[in-house]
């Protein structure tokens, strides 16, 4: 039953990206709705398979076997996947009750809808995957189709430049991920996750080899969890729709990294080395990335920075082989930070599409619900103690605490951060007075549509961490995250929160212009200048070569000489081909003459 | 059901058209032709009910074969067959235009019964493992072609091609027949099975001999260099829905024959590496010379039909790179490119059939401005052409893929490097076709072309199945 439970929720939203592309796309109210019955559906079906707990792999289809090599389109429903589809759907079907009422009176809509329902379809067969070539498949749908959301609104300049970084950046990372997937293919001749952990087990692979193997699959998710060093695409992407933000940034694609990182995790464990590479990436994403975001202006970059900071720590968890504080993590994430991102979208849509922090401000008497959700779904990504965040934060730091004697401090540092930056950002928006009298004077609450979700997702962000929540979607085993001890990493999470917090007020408590100037984190630590000259280097040496080289060898021998050769050639045919039918007949004497000699000499 | 029965079906109903054709006034024999498509639809319907050893008792088996390869065989025939008969009921105006009798009105109704009666000989070829009922099929499909190519008797062009392909195709028939005289005289047997006993011990020159004439006899068929000369003309003076038919139907039945004769040959290894290097040589000339010579064709019928001949040779690749194990055999690579083919070539004549019914031309400037002309029509021309030069994505590469992967099992690596050549200037002059549709600008004054219901849906169909190979050659390789 799960098996067909869970096909449905693969096909249906494919089935309603088509319908609206090739039949309803004049008709956007009826698109909008089928887009969003199609991902309640999912969400009903997705509860449906978590309660049934029938875990089994069904194949939907195969594709082609050549050799041993069989690609298919198969799926492994277990716990791990089950719970990963009710973050999903689940955030999936709010942001898309959310966007009936952002986009209403968007002229694309009908599209905005159908990318959706591409982007979930997309999304739920990473998820579903019981191999790594369908993952990867369903990987660059991801890619697509995210393009299509964040290019949404393809007319301004601005959206259209990052829809293609985004997709440019995590193709260089996909190209690892496909080395790996190759080398891992060429050393075990095993594609599916149950055979690799197999043949991993049984110690078939070469350890350098098996390291390599495993960088280049993360490769994979240095691209599409913006890790540095590609984490430029995350900022520019809040360019599209913010519901999108909500949806892709916050709980599908760029969890979708961590998500195969913990599919792979026996790949990590037996890596060696590796793992401290892919640990150490993360907590320098997570420190770097806290440090941008402390001096952005646009509430959606600060967001942006502050996903990129915890997709660090997850990843960090991963790489110190606590996979399960990883997954925990990215579940309590998607909740909270969707809360977040759906409560910007709310504050933007009230301001009249203004995203800059400095012009807004007293919001908390105009926008109650919105202050209470936003100030909750705050709390939890400050590990306010007892909120979800608290929890699986929790899991991560007692992982480094245990494991690496440095990366404590550095995840430390970064839970300071996030409550400076995150205090920041909830003082200057909320309280004080309207900056800007045509911005924040006219804001008022969101209408009920709007409103339903941030709450819901408010009430998942303080209690999801509970081990009655977390428990039946990610497994029993996560009931002990959710116990209270007193220990070292416990106490410095406390310090970290008060002091970052105290800092936050005592610095913008009141303030109405940006006190501090920092340049090198507001302009990013110059990432993009960097890549842009590096970029610019590379291209312009290897365009002068191949200028060079398509001048004489390809135009002049091997254009020229090709063209000479076969014009001179096909001439001559031509003249053989003359028509007359005894010339034919001759010709054909001919032919059988050689062939026949050929024969029997 | 005994699979025999469909032949004999088709065959029936192949008289009984002939037979109303005569009693059906001139203005209704458009009739005739929907009749033998719903009769050839019903003959598809019933194979899909017939399963291979049926098991029944009957001295039929000792000719016939109905194991799945040939059942596929059947269906890619009557498949084909049907497809032809939409074209010829497409063709229709300007079949009326040049068969009109002196002083009366057009002669049209055979146009629809005779392809029934060369389908049946295709599905008899199909199931044929007996040398007699091997020539006596093949006989009664050329023999229904050389009436369907000379079928334009207004047409001086469709005339010199009826005439050509008759003496060309009897020169040939006799040097099958003499080939295979010279193997009964080597073996002493007619039935294949028999015949694969007792080659192993006949004697090594007559059993050469043999092979060296049947391989000339179907290499005429199949258009293989350096018996193609026939082709380019004769395809270019047919009617259009005709030289479809030559092309697909044709050299389908003739290669599953060619499979069926070779095989005896290559499993005798005091043979085989003659047999093979010959084969292998006819494959490397065929691929040179018909990459070649299409380049500088302006006519989009000549194209395709140097198409033709440069198909057959990658055909004849695989044919050569038998003995590679595993899933892919070089029976099921032939039988996936074939139904490759059949999609892309077909859809590629129905294409010339609608814009010569519009322009009265087949050259490649009749294309020009297609996509502003009739868009739909123009992407119809980009996936023929994608398809025939092998694009990804297309049934068209993974034929080529296929046919790539045996003859590198089978360490083919000079044929290999001929076949990339090849491959490549292919690139160049399907490609071609596409400038003409989508970057060359229509000359003044061209008014769109319309495309008839029938004609969409065949289109439809084709493209479809064109991209559905191309990403699922299950569909086929799983029937084998």
């Amino acid at each position: 039953m799960t098996s067909t439970y869970a096909s449905i929720i693969l096909l249906f939203p494919l089935f309603s990206a088509a319908a609206i592309l090739l039949g309803l796309k004049k008709k956007a109210n009826i698109s909008a709705l089928v887009a969003t019955g199609s991902a309640l559906l999912t969400l009903v079906l997705s509860v449906l398979v978590l309660n049934a707990k029938e875990w089994s792999s069904v194949t939907l289809l195969q594709w082609s076997k050549v050799g041993g090599l069989e690609l298919g389109i198969d799926l492994k429903i277990d716990q791990l996947s089950s719970g990963m589809m009710l973050v999903v759907t689940g955030v999936g079907a709010l942001v898309h009750l959310f966007s009936l009422i952002y986009m209403k009176k968007d002229a694309g809509k009908a599209r905005f809808f159908a990318g959706l329902s591409l982007f979930m379809f997309s999304m739920t067969g990473i998820v579903y995957s019981a191999n790594l070539a369908m993952m990867f498949i369903f990987w660059e749908l991801v890619g697509v189709s995210s393009y299509i959301l964040i290019g949404h609104w393809f007319e301004k300049n601005s959206a259209a430049d990052a829809a293609k970084k985004a997709f440019l950046t995590n193709r260089i990372g996909d190209f690892g991920f496909m080395i790996g997937i190759l080398l891992l293919w060429a050393a075990t001749r095993e594609i599916s996750f149950d055979g690799l952990s197999n043949a991993v087990a049984a110690g078939n692979m070469a350890p350098g080899l098996l390291a390599a193997a495993t960088l280049c699959i993360f490769c994979g998710t240095v691209g599409k969890s913006a890790q540095f060093p590609l984490h430029v695409w995350l900022p520019d992407a809040m360019e599209g729709p913010t519901p999108v933000s909500a949806l892709i940034h916050a709980a599908t694609m760029v969890a979708a990294g961590v998500y195969m990182l913990v599919r792979v995790s026996f790949l990590i464990e037996a890596s060696g080395w590796a793992a401290d590479v892919i640990a150490w990436i993360g907590g320098i994403s997570a420190l770097l990335a806290a440090l941008m975001a402390t001096q952005q202006n646009d509430i959606k970059r600060v967001l942006a920075y502050s996903t990129l900071s915890q997709l660090g720590y997850m990843v960090m968890a991963c790489g110190l082989l606590a996979s399960e504080a990883g997954m925990f993590h990215l579940f309590t994430h998607a909740w909270f930070k969707a809360g977040l991102f759906l409560g910007s979208g709310a504050i933007i849509y009230a301001c009249h599409h203004e995203q800059d922090i400095w012009k807004m401000g007293g919001l908390k008497d105009k926008m109650p619900v919105t202050f209470a959700t936003f100030g909750l779904c705050t709390a939890a990504l400050i590990a306010v103690p007892f909120t979800s965040g608290w929890w699986s934060k929790e899991a991560i730091l007692e992982a480094a605490y245990k494991n690496d004697g440095l990366l404590f401090p550095i995840a430390a540092g970064t839970a300071l951060l996030t409550a400076f930056y995150m205090t920041r950002l909830f003082v200057v928006v909320f309280f004080g007075k309207g900056r800007d009298s045509h911005v924040a004077g006219h804001a008022h609450e969101v209408p009920m549509l709007m409103r339903a979700p941030l709450i819901i997702l408010a009430v998942l962000a303080v209690l999801a961490g509970f081990a009655l929540i977390a428990g039946p979607v990610l497994g029993d085993e996560y009931a002990k995250y959710s116990q209270f001890h007193f220990s070292v990493p416990a106490i410095v999470s406390i310090l970290t929160l008060a002091l970052g917090v105290g800092l936050g007020l005592k610095l913008y408590a009141g303030r109405d212009r940006e006190p501090v100037n920092i340049k090198l984190f507001a302009n990013k630590f110059y990432f993009d200048e960097l890549y842009a000259k590096i970029v610019k280097l590379c291209q312009d040496s290897v365009a002068a070569v191949a200028r060079v080289l398509d001048g004489l060898l390809i135009d002049g021998v091997g254009v020229g000489g090709t063209r000479g050769f076969a014009n001179m050639t096909g001439n001559a045919l031509r003249r053989i081909q003359s028509g007359n039918l005894q010339g034919y007949a001759c010709l054909f004497g001919a032919g059988v003459l050689v062939i026949v000699l050929l024969a029997l000499l | 059901m005994p699979a025999y029965y469909l032949e004999i079906a088709v065959v029936v109903l192949g008289l009984v058209l002939l037979l109303v054709e005569a009693f059906t006034p001139p203005q209704h024999k458009r009739r005739i032709g929907w009749a033998a498509l719903a009769g050839i639809a019903a003959t598809f319907l019933l194979l899909l009910t017939v399963k291979s050893h049926c098991g029944c008792d009957s001295p039929m088996w000792q000719f016939y074969d109905d194991s799945s390869l040939s059942l596929f065989f059947k269906g890619l025939a009557l498949l084909c067959t049907a497809f032809v008969l939409m074209l010829g009921l497409e063709y229709l105006p300007v079949l009326e235009k040049y068969s009109a009798r002196a002083g009366g009105g057009p002669a049209t109704g055979e146009f629809f019964a005779l392809p029934v009666l060369i389908c049946a000989g295709l599905m008899w070829m199909a199931s044929a493992i007996d040398i007699t009922t091997i020539f006596l099929s093949l006989e009664l499909t050329t023999i229904g072609f050389y009436i369907m190519v000379a079928y334009m008797r207004r047409n001086v062009g469709s005339l010199e091609a009826g005439v050509k392909y008759l003496i060309l195709g009897a020169l040939s028939t006799g040097i099958l027949v003499y080939g295979l005289s010279w193997l009964f005289g080597a073996t002493g047997q007619t039935g294949l099975d028999a015949i694969r006993t007792a080659l192993p011990s006949a004697a090594r020159g007559p059993a050469l001999f043999a092979f060296a004439l049947i391989l000339i006899a179907l290499c005429f068929k199949i258009a293989a260099v350096p018996f193609h000369f026939w082709v380019p003309d004769v395809y270019q003076g047919a009617p259009t829905p005709v030289t479809a038919f030559l092309s697909v139907g044709s050299k389908a039945a003739g290669f599953l024959v060619a499979i069926r004769l070779m095989e005896p040959f290559l499993a005798v290894e005091s043979l085989r590496t003659t047999c093979i290097a010959i084969l292998v040589a006819v494959a490397c000339a065929t691929l040179i010379l018909g990459n070649l010579a299409a380049i500088p064709q302006g006519n989009f019928k000549r194209l395709l039909a140097y198409s033709s001949i440069s198909h057959a040779g990658f055909l004849l690749l695989a044919l050569a790179s038998d003995r590679h194990t595993g899933e892919l055999t070089s029976t099921r690579i032939i039988a996936f490119y074939l139904s490759a083919y059949l999609c892309m070539t077909l859809l590629a004549f129905a294409v010339l059939i609608i814009i010569n019914k519009s322009t009265g031309s087949d050259e490649l400037k009749a294309f020009d401005g297609l996509h502003r002309r009739n868009p739909f029509l123009g992407f119809a021309t980009l996936i023929a052409a994608a398809s025939l030069a092998g694009v990804p994505l297309t049934a068209g590469f993974l034929g080529k893929f296929f046919v790539f992967i045996a003859a590198a099992g089978a360490q083919q690596w000079l044929a290999i490097g001929i076949a990339v050549a090849g491959a490549a200037a292919g690139f160049y002059y399907y490609f071609k076709v596409i400038r003409h549709v989508y970057w060359n600008t229509a000359p003044e004054g061209a008014a769109a072309i319309p495309v008839s219901p029938v004609a969409k849906s065949l289109l439809i169909i084709l493209i479809a199945a064109t991209l559905v190979l191309g990403v699922y050659p299950q569909l086929i390789l799983g029937l084998l």
